[in-house]
């Protein structure tokens, strides 16, 4: 082959990786991204490059299994591991991702107060057009407008620039690891990874794999796509990172709801910052609220065998409209609560999520490392050293979180 | 079989796990699977295997009785009677549990959640028989050990006359039986199942059914299944499909690929019928030529009604639509058309140059989907020929592929990341 057709090839199984990488910097992404730049400065970002590099290796397994089995998650877990199993596994996912699309909610309530819209409007109103849209209409072209609107969060790279930070105290911070067994810092130490590396996203981009037709012959081109995808995921909490840390927590600017966040685009886009803010908000939120109930939905139908499909009728697959329709309720409803404060429900949902994280990587390296599933495409064993070590630490780190909440006392007498 | 005496009901999820005791009292291992042997109608249980780390079977003969508090044998147990495996047979939790098989009876992809069995007894000789597979919540609720809260829902199952595994473990006999069974599915109902199927399962199953079913079957599905599979098979055998199905479908299918994979297809594929679709393909997407097929009847204009009637006999094999039969001279110029009903009223002598109406509603390649629909719709036509500036006919548009772009874009999505499919089709679909 010639590079020409190495290239066309490249073109025709991209998507899957680049996009669950834009969903992932989602509400709870910018939230968690942000209050750590305020509040600790420089220092997670040595956790947040390595959640990055973790995310990379999660994503390319995700992305591997799909194109050798040809099949979703949840498919893999029900014929290996049995009913139970998948049940358990089917709850984490559900609790998780109600979570996440609780946080979603979130992030469009904030960004439409951002332009001065009650969330009693506006949730109820975004939350019956996702449904209808959804249902009704071609979801294709809906996605390309709310990529192009998180294109907006490109301006934290720009502003981080700008700010001027100590580019030597950012590269010591990002190579040295820093540690203190606080509950604070370990919430947000979790929190980095559980908003980095999602479940939802796991399942997301193995079933894109697979919906794209991608086989394993043309799995070294979706290598690719995903770890230009992880890249960008990076790269943009980098910048978050570094443009809040540089303005907020350099001025000791605590941040109490999303729109301070807005500050540290203020050396970008001036007065205009917070309006830069709410439509990359607004695009990152919807975009995955667009795509979270769904996707859930299809995983757990997949799993139990319910029909499934948006061409289905809803006498058809009851379930599945059933459990679509509920998460969107539910995941509106409790941002309608009153006097709740969005920008934590943004922070706890993604600690959450990182709580949950550990069952699914598990039976995702199980899977990924059994011959008689991938074949010659099985983990090496390099590879399973670092999968589970990685889920070993994040086991101990919400271990670690249950016992500080509990004994505030214990960890700090240790460390 | 006037004393077959059902001795007892169960699933397969109430046995497994449960202890095995010889007849000394010894526990001999758990139910870990059971291997049957599938070759008359119903597949019977041959042996029960008791250990995961261990193979071979204790023979269905030696157990004496089956209970809720497990399973007896007659006999004391020696590892050294145990039998091996055989070929014809299989261990259905492995083969069936859990996985997906096709319901023949319902036309779809199910999942089985149990597996009923029955014990039963025959002149003197008891076995174990495979009834159905439960596919319904109740068996998912058993499975969980929650039953009673679904006790008032039905069980849903399916027989195991109409179960179709994707995965054939079956003697050649049942193999022949499944063939059978397939080849009363309407090519739809396959497509429907086929789409629903990952890329390994697909392959096996079209090595399954035999060829011009899985051609029609792919006829009837959606564009971007079509596009997946043939990506997804080896080119011998994609261009033996694409040459066998209609010409307009392959010149869209092919469209999709990349260049350079539907040149190798087209010189893989007999001259002709390249031909045929090389000549579709270089019309846009939104023209009328887009839509055509080659595939329509042509009859020279000096035939009499007869020898038409005898013409359309060769000809219809391929066509379309024998419905409208166009009237040509040597050139292929368009002279007239004429229904097949007013061929078949005419006296047998007559010529078709007398039959045929000579002021002819037709398009050029190069008018847009728009125009075809409204002269289809304006006239109440099946067909509307095709012709070039020379009047000479390219092909024809029949009212149901109009009637697909008519039909408002349903989201068809069986999947949730279909959207990325689906905005590959709205770029027009290069991947270059």
């Amino acid at each position: 082959m010639n590079f020409k057709e190495r290239f066309a090839l490249f073109f025709a199984v991209m998507g899957p990786g680049i996009v669950t990488a834009f969903a992932d910097n989602d509400a709870g992404g910018i939230a968690t991204y942000a209050a750590a730049g305020a509040k600790y400065g420089y220092s997670l970002i040595f956790t947040m490059l390595i959640s990055t590099v973790l995310l990379a290796i999660a994503q390319e397994i995700s992305a591997r299994t799909g194109a050798v089995t040809g099949r979703g998650l949840s498919d893999l877990i029900r014929e290996h591991y049995g009913v139970k199993w998948t049940f358990f596994a089917m709850s984490v996912l559900l609790i998780a991702n109600l979570g996440t699309t609780v946080s979603e909610f979130s992030g469009i309530a904030t960004s439409f107060e951002i332009f001065g819209i009650t969330k009693y409007i506006s949730v109820p109103a975004m939350a019956a057009l996702i449904w209808w849209l959804v249902i009704k209409t071609d979801y294709g072209k809906i996605e390309k407008i709310l990529l192009l609107l998180c294109l907006s969060f490109f301006s934290y790279v720009i502003s981080g620039i700008m700010v001027k930070p100590p580019w030597p105290e950012v590269l010591v911070h990002s190579i040295t690891p820093s540690f203190s067994g606080t509950p604070a810092f370990l919430l947000m130490a979790i929190g980095v990874i559980g908003t980095t590396i999602t479940p939802w996203g796991q399942f997301y981009v193995q079933s894109s794999v697979v919906d794209k037709g991608i086989t394993a012959q043309d799995y070294r081109y979706t290598r690719w796509d995903v770890l230009i995808g992880t890249f960008f995921t990076g790269f943009i909490a980098f910048f978050i990172i570094v443009s809040t840390a540089a303005t907020l927590y350099a001025h000791k600017i605590p941040i109490e709801t999303a729109k301070d966040v807005a500050l540290a685009l203020k050396p970008l886009a001036g007065e205009y910052a917070s309006l830069l803010f709410g439509f990359g908000l607004l695009g990152a939120s919807m975009l995955a609220a667009f795509v979270l109930p769904l996707s859930t939905a299809y995983a757990v139908c997949e799993a139990f065998g319910f029909e499934h499909g948006i061409s289905k009728s809803r006498k058809e697959a009851p379930v599945f409209f059933g459990l679509y329709t509920v998460l969107i309720v539910l995941g509106a409803a409790v941002v309608l609560w009153p006097h709740l404060s969005l920008y934590h429900v943004m922070l706890t949902t993604q600690v959450v999520n990182g709580v949950l994280l550990p069952p699914i990587l598990i039976f995702m390296v199980l899977i990924a490392s059994k011959k008689s599933i991938m074949g010659e495409y099985a983990n090496t064993r390099f590879f399973n050293v670092i999968a589970w070590t990685f889920t070993a630490v994040l086991i101990f780190l919400t271990t670690l979180l249950l016992v500080s909440t509990l004994f505030p006392n214990f960890l700090t007498d240790i460390f | 079989m006037n004393d077959l005496k059902v001795l007892g009901e169960f699933y397969f999820s109430q046995l497994s796990n449960k202890p095995i005791w010889d007849a000394k009292g010894r526990r001999i291992g758990r139910l870990y699977d059971m291997a049957i042997r599938w070759d008359s109608v119903s597949p019977q249980v041959t042996g029960i295997r008791y250990a995961k780390a261990i193979a071979a079977l204790i023979p269905i003969e030696w157990v004496v009785s089956w209970d809720s508090t497990g399973l007896r044998l007659n006999a004391s147990f020696d590892p050294l009677l145990t039998c091996p495996l055989h070929d014809d047979e299989t261990f259905i939790g492995k083969w069936l549990l859990d996985k997906q098989i096709i319901d023949l009876e319902g036309s779809r992809l199910v999942r089985v959640n149990d597996i009923s069995l029955s014990w039963v007894s025959h002149e003197d000789h008891q076995f174990m028989v495979l009834v159905a597979v439960d596919i319904g919540v109740r068996g998912l609720f058993r499975r969980l050990g929650v039953e009673f809260l679904l006790s008032r829902i039905e069980n849903k199952f399916v027989g195991c006359q109409y179960i179709k595994p994707i995965e054939s473990r079956t003697s050649s006999l049942q193999l022949t039986r499944e063939k059978e069974q397939l080849r009363q599915l309407h090519p739809a109902d396959i497509a429907d199942i086929i789409e629903e199927m990952d890329y390994k399962q697909r392959a096996n199953f079209l090595d399954v059914l035999d060829s011009q079913q899985a051609i029609d079957a792919l006829t009837e599905m959606e564009l971007d299944t079509q596009v997946e599979m043939i990506n997804q098979m080896d080119e011998d055998r994609a261009s033996d499909i694409l040459e066998e199905m209609p010409a307009d479908q392959a010149a869209d299918i092919l469209g999709e690929l990349s260049s350079a994979k539907s040149e190798e297809l087209l010189r893989l594929m007999e001259s002709d019928d390249a031909e045929d679709v090389r000549e579709l393909m270089q019309y846009e997407d939104d023209t009328a030529g887009s839509l055509m097929t080659t595939e329509y009847v042509g009859l020279p204009f000096w035939l009499t009604a007869e020898q038409a009637i005898v013409e359309i006999r060769r000809l219809a094999p391929e066509a379309e639509t024998i419905y409208y039969l166009y009237v040509v001279d040597e050139q292929e110029i368009l002279e007239g058309v004429l229904s097949l009903r007013e061929l078949i009223i005419a006296s047998p002598e007559t010529p078709l140059k007398e039959l045929m109406h000579s002021k002819i509603v037709k398009i050029s390649p190069y008018d847009d989907h728009e125009k075809v629909t409204d002269i289809i719709h304006k006239y109440g036509l099946l067909a509307v020929p095709v012709v070039n500036d020379r009047d000479q006919v390219l092909g024809i548009i029949t009212v149901d592929d109009v009637l697909e772009l008519l039909m408002p874009e349903r989201p068809h999505v069986e999947s949730h990341t279909n959207l990325i499919a689906r905005r590959r089709q709205a770029k027009g679909g290069h991947s270059e």
